[in-house]
């Protein structure tokens, strides 16, 4: 990404395999909005630093909280 | 038998009992295919996050249920004709619960062989703590 850094950027850790989370429902609200800013977009893996197995389920998990409008699918 | 979850939001202006009215006649159409309806709950009236059916507030109901394929055809085929089902949502939920039931299973193992190790080498146990 950038040419050379000095500093070392702090090692984005995976919440869920840290807190060892098993099971991401779409009903917990407030766990999924963690990762959905305020246009209401998925966050994207490198922002938030969850590994890819997590991201496929919280992906998972957001689409079917926005299909039962739990979660907005865009706000303006 | 799989278990399903099936979540759906009822127009808020009814009355509750008609939504016990609805509760009992689904749960009537689980049973007569020969599942069983694991739990009912009703998730109180919440704020849409986006108007259906020009609704802006809905009330939620859960159910659990443990049946097979036809039985939730059945099931989302009475929902889709009933009036103050504004939106439903079947998910299938056991293969989450196996691999939930594998995890912690896997992990009481890790914690009974470092209790014992531990054990042997004189060292106290560390607490391990099984997450939900």
């Amino acid at each position: 990404m950038a040419i050379q850094k000095q500093y070392y950027r702090r090692k984005k850790v995976c919440k869920f395999c840290v807190e060892r989370i098993d099971s991401i429902n779409y009903k917990d609200v407030k766990l999924l909005s963690q990762f959905v800013p305020e246009r209401a977009k998925i966050m994207p893996r490198r922002i938030s630093g969850v590994c890819s197995p997590h991201q496929r389920r919280l992906t998972d998990a957001i689409m079917k909280a926005r299909n039962i409008a739990l979660l907005p699918f865009a706000t303006e | 038998m799989r278990n399903y979850e099936i979540m759906f939001i009822v127009n808020p202006n009814v009355a509750e009992d008609e939504i016990d009215k609805i509760n009992t006649q689904i749960e009537g159409v689980v049973t007569a295919g020969g599942g069983t309806v694991a739990k009912v709950e009703k998730m109180g009236k919440r704020r849409l996050a986006y108007p259906v059916d020009k609704f802006r507030d809905g009330f939620y109901v859960l159910l659990t249920i443990l049946a097979t394929g036809d039985i939730i055809k059945e099931t989302e085929r009475r929902l889709r004709v009933m009036d103050p089902v504004i939106k439903y949502l079947t998910v299938r939920m056991d293969e989450d619960m196996r691999r939930q039931d594998k995890i912690k299973a896997h992990r009481a193992k890790r914690a009974l062989r470092r209790s014992t190790n531990a054990g042997a080498a004189g060292r106290p146990a560390p607490e391990q703590s099984i997450e939900e």
